[in-house]
């Protein structure tokens, strides 16, 4: 491809020639970023740019070349003004010739949102309206750009992934392991790989569902004859005649089929004769596949093993079943201002509360945890690593814990590419939980999770959990329709927004009488396909009540929240009775989600 | 060893560059022990800032010497 850079102070020509040689050339898109006139609100005339330029177009053409190798054009020219820029004018001039369109429009959008993350080019600062001329700076005003900056000029794309195309990520690159047989003893926790069916009927013969005595269904006598005793675990098939009745316990299989059974209590029995006082509507006897029938399902491959999952497995017998392998999973803490919640810190030291955190999180899952520290500099924490070569090797999911410390997201970054990982992306465009880095080496996943407690609790529950579900065949977490039981209070922001809260089922009227009004709500029994159902129905609601928060570094909501409100980008805040999509924390609940 | 200032780090530092006489080869951790003791104010922008060395990103484990170019780079916001 060829290409062509320029930095200059000049205004950018109105006219450019097309990149690419006439004849190869099917399409030339051409995209100018212009200067607004406002920043951060404020009305401005100018903005000043400055560019490390040496640095600047070598970053330019690396990513043209990177791009080019997925999205191949003929031709790519790119100017970029520096110096100061009046509203209107162009900053950034791109220029893409390919045969096809769409391999220009591609690369065009994908080198505009790197180039903000990567090209050395800065919006030193804007120039308020009034002052006396845009070509002086040193005597205007200064007006705070905000950097990085939140969309320049021209593409309105995002830069980042969105939390949904985050989540898509980690589940294409989550493949479920090779599933294992396990005792049952071990399977809690694990997810069933092969639908266990019943092997016979359910009971696999009838039985008597009282103490007393088995008659003829269609047997109208008033006295009887006891002819035999059958208990619990006896056998005895015979055909009853008129008149003979079979004393039988609980639970133990009646004679022969077309039975009845009269409770002991609605009967006189002296000696061998049998006098009925009174007859119920009920058999009183469980039919042999009543409650299910061999060949039926009765535990689906995918499902999450609870005790309730075994008793049945045991109930048929199925003592090994095929399960998911135990996850082996390796967390690292990194940063040098931690210190073992033991101890008291030093200033500018904070205790480690994230490697008890997710040990507690991690409880639910079937998995072997090893957790370690790896000190800030990278050559020690590279040492430190070869001493965990195998360890590191043999985990499904490696976990890093940023420090809030230095250059966090490149340390943790180098060192999943340093263990082979390639990173499928590094941030995402989400409060909190943007540093959130995610990578795959093989079968293997790795997070670089944000070292703020609030973040790491929250990239946890929607990003570790998915990633677990995908290694061992479960279900992924899943969005829930709900309802806000107060408003929630929020400023704008660019970003779409995990807000911690508490998640709570009412029955109908109990929770109306506490709110304000007669709202549609989602159901908790329709809460897993997401159907609607009138308020004023008894079968209650999810009602979520918003926790305060005030910081990626804030604590104090942790140990209330069980669900994450999602709040759109750019939402200020949202009333009282609306309806949001909500992940609910099987992990702070139980796991019996 | 010339380092390089942009953006907001001139303001912090009153400067565009500075060189540093290093003795031996710095690693990350030691270069920025030697700015900040010279600029106490690089201190705060530690988290934000990535590190170039002769016009290319620096890896964390790079090594500096005295004939490189080092700039000390803020979150970019061109384009």
């Amino acid at each position: 491809m060829e290409i062509e850079i320029q930095l200059t102070d000049q205004p950018i020509a109105e006219k450019i020639l097309s990149p690419g040689q006439p004849g190869t050339v099917g399409a030339w898109l051409e995209f100018r970023g212009v200067v607004r006139g406002a920043e951060n609100g404020r009305t401005i005339r100018a903005i000043e740019y400055e560019a490390y330029p040496e640095m600047a177009g070598r970053e330019i053409r690396r990513l043209l070349q990177d791009i080019s190798a997925r999205h191949p054009c003929r031709a790519a020219k790119v100017i970029h003004r520096v110096g100061v820029i009046p509203v209107g004018d162009t900053a950034i001039y791109v220029g893409v010739a390919s045969p096809h369109r769409g391999e220009a429009i591609a690369l065009l959008a994908e080198f505009m949102d790197r180039l903000k993350q990567d090209v050395p080019i800065w919006k030193r600062r804007a120039i308020a309206d009034g002052a006396d001329s845009v070509g002086r700076v040193t005597p205007c005003a200064p007006v705070e750009v905000r950097l990085p900056s939140s969309g320049g000029q021209g593409t309105a794309r995002p830069t980042l992934k969105s939390l949904d195309e985050a989540i898509s990520e980690i589940i294409s690159h989550s493949r479920s392991l090779p599933a294992v047989r396990t005792p049952l003893a071990e399977a809690l926790g694990r997810v069933l790989r092969e639908t266990v069916c019943a092997p016979e009927d359910l009971p696999p013969v009838d039985r008597s569902m009282r103490d007393g005595y088995a008659i003829r269904a269609d047997d109208a006598s008033k006295t009887f004859s006891v002819v035999d005793t059958i208990h619990a675990a006896d056998w005895k098939p015979r055909q009853l005649k008129t008149g003979e009745a079979v004393r039988v316990a609980t639970g133990s299989a009646p004679p022969c089929g077309g039975l009845r059974v009269v409770m002991q209590e609605h009967v006189e029995r002296d000696g061998d004769k049998l006098h009925v006082v009174r007859r119920e509507n009920s058999t009183n006897v469980r039919l042999r596949g009543e409650e299910v029938r061999q060949g039926r399902p009765l535990v689906s491959a995918g499902t999450k093993l609870n005790a309730g999952a075994l008793a049945i497995l045991a109930t048929v017998g199925n003592v090994n079943p095929l399960v998911s392998p135990r996850l082996r999973i390796l967390h690292f803490t990194t940063g040098d201002e931690i210190v073992p919640p033991d101890q008291t810190p030093k200033p500018g030291q904070i205790r480690d509360s994230n490697s008890i955190l997710i040990r507690g999180l991690l409880q639910n899952f079937s998995c072997d945890l090893e957790q370690g520290h790896l000190p800030e500099d990278f050559e020690l924490a590279k040492s430190e690593i070869a001493n965990r070569k195998s360890q590191i090797e043999n985990a499904d999911v490696l976990l890093v814990s940023g420090g809030a410390s230095v250059g966090e997201k490149d340390f943790t970054r180098a060192l999943l590419e340093q263990l082979g990982f390639e990173i499928v992306f590094s941030q995402i465009n989400l409060r909190p939980g943007r540093p959130l880095i995610f990578g795959v080496n093989g079968s293997r996943v790795a997070f670089g999770l944000p070292g703020n407690p609030l973040s790491h609790f929250i990239c946890f529950h929607f990003a570790v959990v998915t990633a677990l579900a995908g290694l061992t065949g479960g279900q992924p977490p899943e969005f829930l329709r709900g309802q806000l039981a107060e408003k929630l209070d929020d400023k704008p922001c660019p970003r779409e927004t995990l807000w911690p809260a508490r998640w709570e089922w009412r029955v109908g009227q109990t929770f109306l009488s506490a709110s304000s009004g007669d709202l549609p709500v989602a159901c908790a029994d329709n809460a897993n396909t997401g159907q609607e159902c009138p308020a004023n129905q008894q079968t209650g609601m999810s009602a979520l009540r918003p926790l305060p928060w005030a910081s990626s570094g804030d604590i104090t909501c942790l140990a209330a929240a069980n669900a994450l409100i999602r709040v759109p980008a750019n939402c200020a805040g949202l009333s009282n009775g609306a309806k949001v999509d909500f992940l609910p924390l099987a992990a702070m609940i139980g796991g019996g989600l | 060893m010339r380092v390089l200032f942009f953006a907001q780090l001139k303001d912090a530092t009153g400067c565009n560059a500075v060189d540093l006489a290093v003795a031996s080869p710095l690693n990350t951790p030691q270069l920025w022990t030697e700015l900040v003791q010279r600029f106490p104010a690089l201190a705060a922008h530690r988290p934000n800032v990535r590190l170039a060395r002769n016009w290319e990103y620096a890896a964390p484990d790079a090594i500096f010497a005295e004939n490189d170019e080092v700039a000390l780079l803020p979150p970019v916001s061109g384009g």
